[in-house]
């Protein structure tokens, strides 16, 4: 079991749903998918890399052979992945915080979902609900998903003054540097490892 | 498409576990088990198919019981998930997961219903693609910026904190000279290694 690879941790849920609740869960994502500003909060978070749902129909398990017995389910399942950074009861506190409404929304279809509010039922589902992961991989273990943004911003702003800078002479490099070192200075946090327990 | 989110690709698959026991030792805890020695760092073979970002493997053994008054119910198999996030098509993707990560796909792949190897990458995509569950809703912080890009980025961020740091109190003039320099090395830089945890070493 390996839910974390350096400053990142792999999330695993999945919830039981009434299949006569599926289509409006997916009219919830397709508005969701297709109507940016609705994505801000999740956005603004900040601390994940990459989330998705997935929802499984009761007969939609792949079935590849006829001596694999065939699943028999009355529920469809909703299926959540996230990479975030971070502990796992930051970030459940955080969402919870910031995203009840949002989360209200996608997981009230799910049998037996309390609510984000209190967090304390609502960790005792998540809690319920999780299963661990057996092997996970990150091409970039040392940065949070805010390094990544930082990194990015940093690399533009240094290309841009590479490209700018360099017919200078060297009382305007040096006043054009001081612009680059106030531009980039609240990027420049050093990635690494992270803290035990994170 | 809701697989997609700018340039990157979140696939997520269930291959069925095969039941019963290969020498003894049942199939979903055969590939538990291999992969508890594979290495997470540098050495990882999704480190290999370089266009990962971040990617995992998931035995689900069953579905879970909520309480009642909900219904109780289980999986007649258990489920290899794979989740994976990756620049640019689905096709190039499998295809090179089954060519350049051939030994470690099929150590555990080998444990699944339908599973046709390796040897022809094409027949593998297509296996894969019959696991395939369609992505409901994809959110990439970042979906317009390549493994690769994000690594050097990375590294060239690192690399202008070292640089201010080690230049304060000098003339421009000086700065200026050291600066070409360090934008020759940051420009000639190799490759950065995907998956490299300096401080945490993975067995």
């Amino acid at each position: 079991m390996t839910n974390i690879n350096g400053k990142t941790y792999a999330m695993n849920a999945i919830t039981p749903m009434n299949a006569f609740y599926t289509p409006i869960l997916k009219l919830i994502f397709f508005i969701l998918g297709h109507v940016k500003p609705l994505q801000a909060d999740l956005i603004q978070l900040s601390f994940i890399h990459f989330a998705r749902w997935v929802v499984v129909k009761r007969h939609q398990f792949p079935r590849l052979s006829e001596k694999q017995p065939q699943e028999q389910l009355h529920y469809d399942y909703l299926l959540f992945f996230s990479n975030f950074n971070g502990s796992w009861n930051q970030y459940i506190d955080a969402f919870a915080d910031v995203l009840s409404n949002g989360l209200n929304l996608i997981w009230r279809w799910s049998a037996r979902y309390p609510g984000a509010r209190p967090v304390t039922d609502f960790k005792r589902y998540i809690g319920l609900v999780q299963f661990d992961t057996d092997y996970y991989y990150t091409a970039y273990p040392r940065a949070t998903t805010n390094d990544v943004k930082a990194a990015h911003r940093v690399s533009a702003a240094l290309e841009e003054f590479a490209r700018n800078s360099k017919d200078m002479a060297p009382a305007e490099f040096g006043g054009a540097y001081l612009r680059l070192v106030t531009q980039v200075q609240m990027d420049l946090g050093a990635t690494g490892i992270g803290p035990v327990g994170a | 498409m809701p697989n997609q989110s700018g340039n990157v690709y979140g696939l997520t698959v269930l291959s069925p576990i095969l039941n019963g026991a290969d020498g003894g030792v049942s199939h979903d805890c055969a590939i538990r088990d291999y992969l508890a020695k594979l290495p997470r760092d540098q050495r990882s073979p999704f480190a290999k198919v370089s266009s990962t970002h971040l990617a995992r493997l998931v035995v689900m053994e069953d579905v879970v019981f909520v309480g009642t008054p909900a219904r109780e119910e289980h999986l007649q198999s258990k489920y290899l998930v794979f989740e994976t996030n990756f620049d640019g098509d689905l096709d190039t993707y499998l295809t090179r997961l089954a060519r350049d990560a051939a030994e470690e796909v099929h150590a555990v792949w080998q444990h699944c219903v339908g599973y046709p190897g390796v040897e022809d990458p094409a027949a593998f995509a297509a296996y894969m693609k019959k696991c395939q569950i369609e992505t409901t809703f994809f959110f990439a912080a970042v979906n317009n910026k390549t493994v690769q890009q994000t690594l050097r980025a990375l590294k060239v961020q690192s690399g202008l904190a070292h640089f201010i740091e080690s230049n304060q109190g000098k003339s421009a003039g000086e700065i200026q000279a050291a600066f070409r320099g360090f934008l020759e090395k940051v420009r000639h830089a190799p490759e950065p290694p995907a998956g490299e945890d300096e401080g945490h070493p993975h067995g």
